[in-house]
């Protein structure tokens, strides 16, 4: 059953429109929930598209290749649609005025992994970089007050950064160095699977000091660190890629929180399989307490509790793109095959979301809640 | 080159350019709808229908098994567990619909069974003889590692079942309650895709599974492209191991003797597919788009590839370590790399898109 574009803003709960009206922040960038995704067209072309509550498009940015993930600004009505591997450009956009503010190259030498984040703050673009001539991470710290001119880089301790994130303390990055060495020259081949060895790392934003990484164990040094999030707890939930044997069962999800030992978790043997060792997003709900994490190869969603606690799957065809709503335990995700599903897993009624949009669109890794 | 030079030869690339890009058409939804129903109607529902028949033989021959174990009972099961096994590699590819449901697919074989789970827990449980591990529901919770084809292979191909069986009617009695498990699981996915079939009678929907005619057949599609790696990396390449000896006990069904049997219905099902569903069917529509060429190169790869595989000596188990084998086996998939390549590439010339992030996430 599908649900229309009115029910949608039902769904996505009252709470969200009560009290932002007040808030100054708000304002500046409007007070509505939107959402944000990379996507390919029916011809081939890359978009970055923005839907309101209602499920209708309110538009549209054409990229010129395809990208990742969409960063929002907290205060301003700007996003950052990061470049995929191995692209070298982030186009900053103000979705209120429709225009394009400006497209940020990466230094020579250095290319983008899809990921950025702005500080809280919303002074600062924080980036991921491959320095392609060693294959080290970077962490690369623009400005936003300045033509988005970078401030500092340092490294991320590690090879292969992907997806990071801001930790409740508002200045500690936490960093998937997937560990996967790759050089544009190469494509997109990996090189360097045999010895791979991906961490979480905790750098200090400000003065790029590594504060704590964790390993995986020997045996898992193949479980690429690739999506995580983070809850206001400070527990970080991790979506792996397996690079090693196809026949292997590995966990494909793990948690963490500081000072411990990442723990590793499996779902029931038939799902673990049916993930086809290969996660794809990560997110917490807006209690932070249940976690949902999409594996597109297997067309499944499996929600978790923080703790690493399986709860259920899904069925979700092409599902990958995944956003808390302002609702407990409430997700949407987002498919190749252009849609969009409202889960709830407290009462496990997954909906779809009737949207307004051109014929063929694929939504891309990531969905951005844009509130 | 002068200007004047430049903006015709401009102007002639743009037209020919234009020219090129109209002189293929895209396909019609009625096209897609008429692939979807040709082959769920001709291709998948007969191939469930049978595999739940040869599900209710197996369940009726096991019975008699148990209740008289001889020789002829034995063989009569070990028959009638080949047919089903061999009914199921050809229904194997699809993998969406009701049997996704309840994870049936892993149910009915989990294989490859890299940690031998099959062995370890069906041992365990054979051992306990436990009455209630007979009862259906125990096999709603059951590993999916016990409740499966595998399983049966396991209890009537062992070294000496009938001595085995007639020494434990505790084995026997769980070889039935297998058999009961899978015929409950192939007649609810047959039952169940009398209503699934809907899904692929339309041509666009608000409410249904799918979108369009065209998003439904992306599902026939992927049944048609992507199991042919999974046959090379696992039934070919795997057992032939990278640099040691070959493994003959990777083989799929090296225990029954039908590891290349599997692997010709397995063919034989995606050939059908493709071509052998005279109402209507991928080969054809390639043939409306203009794709003559292509289609052909697929016809006689599918064609070589059986050929190939009709020469190689059975048991393979028996003989996978001869250097000739080795090599002809070695050939084959090759020849289903090149098969999978030009499906992908009649995919593309479709505008089939299979998967999105499922194929090229990051």
């Amino acid at each position: 059953m599908g649900i229309s574009r009115r029910n949608f803003t039902a769904l996505l709960g009252s709470s969200l429109l009560g009290g932002s009206l007040f808030s100054s922040t708000l304002l500046a960038r409007g007070n509505e929930t939107l959402f944000a995704s990379a996507s390919q067209t029916s011809r081939g072309l890359y978009e970055l598209l923005i839907i309101d509550q209602q499920g209708a498009l309110r538009f549209r940015h054409a990229l010129p290749a395809r990208s990742h993930h969409i960063a929002a600004h907290p205060q301003l009505p700007l996003l950052a649609a990061v470049g995929r591997r191995p692209e070298t450009f982030i186009d900053i956009v103000n979705y209120q005025s429709k225009q394009l503010i400006q497209r940020i190259q990466s230094r020579q030498g250095q290319h983008f992994y899809g990921h950025a984040i702005f500080s809280p703050d919303g002074r600062y673009l924080i980036s991921t970089e491959n320095q392609m001539s060693t294959g080290d991470g970077l962490i690369v710290v623009r400005d936003v007050h300045d033509n988005f001119n970078t401030i500092k880089q340092f490294s991320s301790a590690g090879i292969g950064p992907h997806e990071l994130k801001m930790m409740p303390n508002g200045r500690t990055l936490v960093i998937a160095n997937g560990g996967i060495h790759t050089h544009p020259k190469q494509g997109r081949e990996k090189l360097n699977l045999s010895t791979m060895q991906p961490s979480l790392a905790y750098i200090d934003s400000l003065s790029g000091k590594l504060q704590e990484q964790v390993f995986l164990t020997t045996e898992h040094h193949q479980l690429s660190i690739r999506h995580l999030d983070v809850n206001s707890q400070g527990r970080v939930g991790i979506a792996l890629q397996y690079q090693g044997d196809k026949l292997d069962d590995m966990p494909l999800v793990a948690f963490h929180s500081q000072g411990e030992a990442i723990r590793l978790v499996k779902a029931p043997t038939p799902i673990n399989h049916a993930m086809k060792q290969y996660c794809g997003s990560i997110r917490f709900d807006q209690s932070g307490e249940t976690v949902a994490v999409s594996s597109p190869r297997g067309d499944l969603i499996t929600f978790w509790t923080q703790n690493g606690d399986y709860l259920n799957s899904i069925k979700t065809t092409d599902g990958c793109g995944l956003t808390a709503t302002s609702t407990k335990s409430c997700f949407l995700i987002s498919t190749g095959r252009g849609r969009f599903y409202h889960y709830d897993v407290s009462t496990k009624l997954k909906r779809r979301i009737s949207l307004e949009l051109p014929k063929g669109i694929h939504w891309d890794n990531h969905l951005s809640n844009i509130s | 080159m002068s200007l004047k030079h430049l903006i015709k030869s401009i102007l002639l690339a743009y037209m020919l350019l234009t020219y090129s890009s109209v002189a293929i058409a895209e396909v019609n939804p009625e096209q897609w709808l008429k692939l979807n129903q040709a082959v769920i109607n001709d291709h998948v529902l007969p191939n469930y229908l049978k595999l739940a028949k040869q599900s209710a033989e197996l369940k009726t021959s096991s019975t008699q098994l148990c209740q008289a174990p001889n020789s002829v009972t034995l063989e009569q099961t070990q028959t009638s567990f080949i047919n089903m096994l061999n009914a199921w590699q050809r229904i194997q590819h699809v993998q969406f619909g009701p049997i996704e449901l309840l994870m049936r697919s892993y149910t009915i074989q989990f294989w490859p069974d890299k940690k031998n789970l099959t062995s370890k827990q069906l041992n365990l449980l054979l051992t306990e003889a436990n009455p209630a591990t007979l009862a259906p529901e125990f096999f709603n919770t059951a590993s999916i590692a016990v409740k499966g084809l595998p399983a049966i292979e396991r209890i009537i191909f062992t070294d000496e079942p009938l001595k085995t069986l007639q020494e434990n009617p505790f084995h026997c009695q769980f070889l039935q309650a297998i058999s009961g498990h899978l015929l409950t699981q192939t007649e609810n996915t047959l039952a169940e895709w009398q209503t699934y079939k809907q899904e692929f009678e339309y041509l666009s929907s608000e409410e249904g599974n799918y979108e369009s005619a065209q998003e439904a057949s992306i599902d026939l599609m992927k049944a048609q492209v992507e199991p042919l790696e999974i046959i090379r990396d696992l039934k070919i390449l795997r057992p032939l191991g990278k640099t040691a000896k070959a493994k003959p006990r990777r083989l799929e069904n090296w225990r029954s003797k039908n590891a290349l049997q599997n692997m010709q219905h397995n063919i034989q099902a995606l050939h059908h597919m493709y071509s052998g569903v005279t109402a209507y069917n991928l080969s054809l529509l390639m043939r409306e788009q203009g794709e003559v060429g292509l289609a052909d190169d697929i016809e006689t790869q599918f064609k070589s590839i059986e050929t190939g595989l009709s020469k190689l000596p059975s048991p393979l188990s028996k003989h996978l370590q001869e250097a000739s084998v080795h090599k002809q086996l070695l050939h084959i998939s090759e020849q289903i790399s090149q098969l999978h390549s030009n499906l992908e590439k009649s995919m593309n010339m479709l505008e089939l898109q299979l998967g999105f992030n499922s194929r090229d996430g990051d």
